[in-house]
């Protein structure tokens, strides 16, 4: 095992930076968010909390142009944006920030290959951090990984003090660390540290819940609509929640034209707790709260596992943390109803 | 105090469900994280038991009445009292389907002012608890105590002790800590010392931020509509994109339609996951409205709304 000293990482990015645009967690634009390093500021290495703003932002940018056009007279000329993006390297990306990415990657390249999404991610760089500092409203352990799960990033740090212990998951990750500077086998004594701070930041991950018996009785829930009003009801419809989950990937499409009729085709992230996300002009099968409260629920338990055989949810408690109400999505995974409960009723 | 009262909130509440005064209450209960409380709406008279009182009441409940049916108890704080009757004016909600509660709040704590103060996120916080006028703050085996100015939530400060308005009920009350209003206009005192050139630059780059998740609209009670300008598409006001310039313009229209129904209440500006100083604006619309109109909004529940009233001598005179 190799580790590098803290005061020799900002050698580390500094020459990172001569190949990508690095990006660091930050709180400089008045949020937490991957922001692109100043060159300075090196407070993430002490401050590893997980960002407000999960590094999807990166791959699934709150908005993106697809592409330009133009018109003359009856024809349209379409403009592409600018080739590929530039390659980047993402640094201090949490365990289950990294493991996001690679669920959502499934619904990117399934039908048809979204190439924005996946040239960012074929020129993204992973360097993870593991997770000393999880939240009360995490839940990672029970979802099958991790605070330092390493197998979604192509190299791994953990803090061992003075030092950071370094996994190199992958030969791109083991490439990134060619000839760099400060880079020293690592002593018995710091491979037990990194141990036990592996062992400490899961023993503070006391938030569960059951997958397997979640899975048993979604199927059976969704009727009880009883069930899904009462746990709606203070839901206030907002964005958060979805916006800020790191595996929420519903975007909306809208064109921006001039009287000239040039213009640009934009995405932006969408989120089905809006009423009007499913509003077509005849119905809207989500209308009531309850509905779209269900859908969350079941398209990260139960819809995505069957496509694509994995939960769509890491436990990393943004959606709790960040409710304007405190709708907490354990208490309603740790209550589903056993079955239904018309059927439970006439059996008593 | 707050425990007597919450006992009492208790015992009321119960014996209204039992008696069919309420058919359903609506308050707040323990949240599930530390220093959360979480909105109780309940049918149920087992839900009387996890009614609680504490500085942690932050959420305005009077967001939900618009979406209730039948007769229904709300717990409110004095300011949160003002919105109710903002909805009754607006014809939101009926008077007589509603049993208002009011609860003693000496001011709710900032957790986001006690996070950035220790440097620490609100779960690295042993405890917060008011003490005398102080605010003690434990973490790490040791206690801290803050000035009530530096935690409590700026929609605190100038807290109107007059009374609640419109309550069936009042479970106690208590003084207000701080009754200075002007310590909970920090905000808008810099940016009214700006030069324009540099608000605009201070707004835009605030609303580069807004990722149009529309919480503050759906936290606010007096953002009611059922159709909202910003979803309409024919004609569409603004893009969808969450272009600073959208999101500004999406939030100045908003401000707009609630003047003269907002009651500064502070959801907007507290919910926000990207922390934009809403506030400024919301405290600022107030007084605008305030020296133009001399109203204060939800302050009488049989006056005409602000917007939807008018006088003679109000005739500008580009009408005449």
């Amino acid at each position: 095992m190799k580790k590098i000293r803290k005061q020799d990482v900002k050698g580390l990015l500094e020459k990172w930076q001569k190949d990508f645009a690095v990006f660091v967690p930050s709180s400089a634009s008045g949020v937490s968010q991957m922001d692109a390093w100043d060159g300075k500021d090196m407070e993430f290495l002490d401050r590893n909390r997980n960002t407000a703003v999960p590094p999807k932002a990166r791959f699934l940018p709150s908005m993106e142009k697809m592409f330009g056009f133009s018109r003359e007279k009856d024809s349209y000329t379409l403009e592409p944006t600018n080739g590929d993006p530039p390659r980047q390297l993402l640094f201090g990306i949490h365990p289950c920030d990294a493991r996001a990415i690679a669920i959502i990657d499934a619904v990117f390249k399934d039908a048809y290959d979204d190439k924005y999404y996946l040239s960012r991610r074929e020129n993204t760089m992973l360097v993870g951090m593991s997770c000393t500092g999880p939240y009360d409203s995490c839940f990672c352990t029970s979802l099958g990984f991790g605070p330092s799960h390493s197998a979604d990033v192509d190299i791994m740090l953990t803090d061992v003090g003075d030092a950071f212990m370094i996994d190199e998951v992958t030969d791109k990750g083991k490439e990134l660390l060619a000839g760099a500077k400060g880079v020293v086998d690592a002593t018995k004594d710091d491979e037990k540290k990194a141990a036990a701070a592996r062992k400490s930041a899961e023993d503070k991950v006391t938030r569960k819940i059951d997958t397997a018996e979640i899975s048993k009785r979604l199927p059976g829930a969704f009727d009880d609509q009883k069930f899904w009003e009462e746990i709606s009801a203070k839901c206030v419809s907002c964005g958060i929640c979805t916006f800020l989950c790191p595996t929420c990937y519903c975007f909306d499409i809208n064109d921006e034209m001039l009287q000239d009729g040039s213009g640009g085709r934009y995405r932006n992230w969408d989120c089905c707790s809006f009423a009007v996300y499913t509003r077509m002009p005849a119905e809207n099968p989500r209308e009531e709260r309850w509905r779209r409260v269900r859908q969350k629920v079941y398209h990260k338990y139960l819809f995505y596992p069957e496509l694509f055989e994995t939960i769509a949810c890491t436990g990393c408690g943004r959606c709790i943390r960040q409710c304007p109400v405190n709708w907490d999505i354990t208490q309603t995974l740790n209550t589903l109803p056993a079955g239904k409960r018309e059927e439970t009723k006439k059996a008593a | 105090m707050t425990k007597e009262a919450e006992k009492k909130l208790r015992d009321e509440v119960r014996a209204l469900m039992e008696k069919g005064t309420i058919e359903r209450i609506v308050g707040y209960e323990e949240g599930s994280l530390k220093f959360t409380t979480t909105p109780l709406i309940s049918e149920d008279k087992a839900g009387a038991e996890k009614l609680v009182i504490n500085p942690f009441i932050h959420s305005n409940l009077s967001v939900f009445l618009p979406g209730l049916c039948g007769k229904v108890g709300i717990v409110v704080k004095e300011c949160d009292s003002r919105s109710v009757v903002a909805l009754i004016q607006d014809k939101q909600v009926e008077r007589k389907d509603l049993f208002i509660m009011g609860v003693p709040c000496s001011g709710v704590i900032d957790v986001a002012k006690v996070e950035r103060l220790t440097g620490l996120d609100r779960d690295e916080i042993d405890d917060i608890a008011w003490k005398g006028k102080k605010v003690a703050v434990t973490y790490g085996g040791n206690t801290k105590e803050f000035a009530t100015e530096e935690v409590l939530s700026d929609s605190c400060f100038g807290c109107d002790p007059s009374g609640f308005k419109e309550c069936d009920m009042v479970l106690g009350e208590a003084e207000p800590v701080v009754a200075d209003k002007d310590s909970g206009r920090d905000k808008v005192k810099e940016l009214e010392a700006m030069a324009p050139a540099q608000r605009w630059e201070f707004w835009k780059g605030e609303f580069s931020r807004c990722i149009r998740c529309y919480g503050c609209r759906q936290v606010c009670p007096v953002c009611f509509c059922d159709r909202c300008f910003v979803e309409e598409s024919e004609p569409q006001w603004i893009s969808p994109l969450p272009k600073w310039q959208d999101n500004l313009i999406f939030q100045v229209v908003r401000m707009m339609h609630v003047a003269g129904r907002c009651t500064n209440c502070g959801e907007c500006e507290r919910i926000c996951p990207v922390n934009i100083p809403l506030g400024a604006l919301t405290t600022k619309v107030e007084e605008i409205v305030d020296e133009l109109f001399q109203y204060r909004a939800g302050t009488d529940k049989d006056a005409p709304p602000l917007m939807a009233a008018y006088k003679a001598e109000e005739i500008e005179d580009m009408m005449r």
